[in-house]
């Protein structure tokens, strides 16, 4: 077709069926879309006796009181040093996953190593209704809504409420005042409106925001009106460091109700789940 | 906190900061404890020792060096950017004796340093050198000195200070436990710089390094065993005041 300008244009006719080609195409695309999807799908793997209440249960879900999740290196390593310390815990199950950062899972059914990033799950040996999650893969944006979509989705509801301990680097903290070095780390809180009674910190102030698996959890817990509190720790430490992981203590108070915790932990059983980098590096002197 | 005005040192934000020099300071926080005490007869600089490497070299982990005879300092933070100023400094007390004949006082040679900071502060392209260092010595009068710079470019004198990781904490004790007649005696002036590190540093007198200098004489490091003969006689006088009430 001529055109005013003097270019030529071709133009479709809708005469002819064209339709053939297009269809492999489209199913090309659609088989690769399909793919990836399921490259990117999030499973819960659970130990042979927890699969096997979920089955004996009518509805396939676990019967869970509290459910306690650690984000990140620090928030992981607390609860490793002050709760799972104690040896009343049985690891029964994890989450697999794949994403451009988080490349471990092709095996899923064997459980990541120790030290591996990892999604795992524990429960108390004597309280069988408190579950411990401790998160320190990445999670992909587009894997969050799935990986609270499966595990709140073993668990029922009523009864349920969460604590989310998360990480944080102090340099994402916005606030008009300068943060003096002695301020850090600290905690800030975050409430679902189900959640009654105080949290032990100060709020999260405007315009700070949660981002990833924390997010995900509490935008959940507020949709489905479950009881929820998140403490964020905000540290000027890139690898796990005690003084940041001591930070969360508060939540003891809280953690002591349900299960019995370590009482006085000792300086060096904490330096064992920091990584010691202060040798290594020679940056600073 | 304004994040565009982070990128370029060059540039002010509008409240007047100059957020990478702020951070700069950061860094300093990030290095071991240094602590210095000017007495009457002997200037005294003491560091936490940082843990070696097992197969490290121990004897290249310095954080006390001489710059000249009578001029010793010791610095906190970027361990790379202090051996760039220290170099420099070094050059510059030997220039300056070849071309006066006379060494460096100590305010010159930290007027020097300060001045190279401020500089890199006012340079596009340049971040600041990310430490503080304490300079102590002797002039040529034999007047005892002790100064501190900080990655702004500024310095000033002090009886006593300290800097790095638990700086304000040392320098609260410091306050509290810097006496003007006890300055006299070489011995309490050493024994100051001590228990202030003490008050920071982990287990004892092994992770603390002490330098002094007497008036005409050089630099002395003190080898461990003298160091845990004052760490003796501290933990000796704390005893016995606490007997005492």
């Amino acid at each position: 077709m001529a055109t005013f300008f003097g270019e030529v244009l071709s133009v479709y006719s809708r005469a002819v069926e064209e339709d053939d080609d297009d269809l492999d195409d489209e199913n090309e695309d659609e088989r690769i879309h399909r793919e990836i999807e399921e490259k990117r799908e999030v499973h819960i793997v659970w130990c042979p006796e927890v699969a096997q209440s979920l089955e004996d249960s009518g509805s396939n879900t676990l019967q869970c009181s509290d459910l306690i999740i650690a984000v990140g290196t620090n928030a992981a390593g607390f609860l490793s040093a002050y709760v799972l310390n104690t040896e009343s815990w049985d690891a029964v199950g994890h989450v697999s996953l794949w994403n451009e950062r988080s490349r471990g899972s092709s095996r899923q059914s064997i459980a990541p190593l120790p030290g591996e990033p990892a999604c795992l799950f524990y429960r108390h040996r004597d309280n069988p209704a408190v579950l411990v999650c401790q998160s320190t893969c990445y999670i992909a944006e587009d894997q969050l809504f799935q990986w609270t979509e499966k595990v709140f989705g073993c668990l029922q509801k009523r009864g349920l409420s969460v604590m989310v301990l998360s990480d944080s680097p102090v340099a994402e903290y916005k606030t008009p005042d300068y943060l003096y070095g002695s301020a850090v780390p600290f905690l800030r809180s975050l409430k679902s409106s189900a959640s009654k009674g105080q949290a032990l910190c100060p709020a999260l102030e405007q315009p700070n925001i949660l981002t990833g698996l924390p997010a995900a959890v509490l935008s959940h817990c507020q949709v489905h009106q479950i009881p929820a509190v998140l403490y964020q720790c905000y540290t000027d430490v890139i690898s796990p460091d005690s003084i940041t992981m001591e930070t969360y203590k508060p939540a003891l108070l809280c953690l002591s109700k349900l299960v019995k915790l370590e009482p006085c932990l000792s300086a060096d059983v904490l330096r064992k789940f920091a990584i010691i980098t202060e040798a290594q590096s020679n940056l600073y002197t | 906190m304004s994040m565009s005005y982070d990128r370029a040192i060059t540039v002010f934000s509008p409240d007047g900061h100059l957020f990478q020099v702020e951070y700069a300071q950061e860094a300093v926080k990030k290095g071991s404890t240094a602590v210095g005490v000017r007495g009457k007869n002997v200037v005294v600089l003491g560091v936490e020792k940082k843990t070696v490497a097992k197969l490290q070299d121990d004897r290249t982990v310095r954080k006390i060096c001489a710059l000249d005879d009578n001029v010793f300092m010791a610095f906190a933070g970027l361990t790379a950017d202090a051996r760039i100023v220290v170099n420099r400094a070094r050059v510059e007390c030997q220039s300056h004796r070849l071309t006066v004949e006379d060494p460096v006082t100590v305010e010159y040679i930290t007027r020097f340093i300060s001045s190279i900071k401020q500089r890199y502060t006012q340079s596009s392209g340049r971040r600041p050198f990310g430490i503080s260092s304490l300079i102590v010595g002797f002039d040529f009068d034999g007047t005892p000195h002790l100064y501190q710079t900080d990655p702004s470019g500024t310095y000033h004198a002090w009886k006593a200070n300290a800097i790095g990781r638990s700086a304000k904490t040392v320098r609260e004790f410091l306050e509290k436990n810097y006496k003007e007649e006890h300055m006299e005696s070489d011995t309490d002036t050493i024994k100051l710089a001590i228990r202030a590190l003490l008050e920071v540093v982990q287990s004892g007198g092994k992770n603390i390094e002490l330098a002094i200098m007497k008036r005409d004489e050089s630099m002395k490091i003190l080898v461990q065993e003298e160091i845990e003969e004052y760490v003796t006689a501290i933990e000796k006088e704390k005893e016995e005041n606490m007997n005492i009430f």
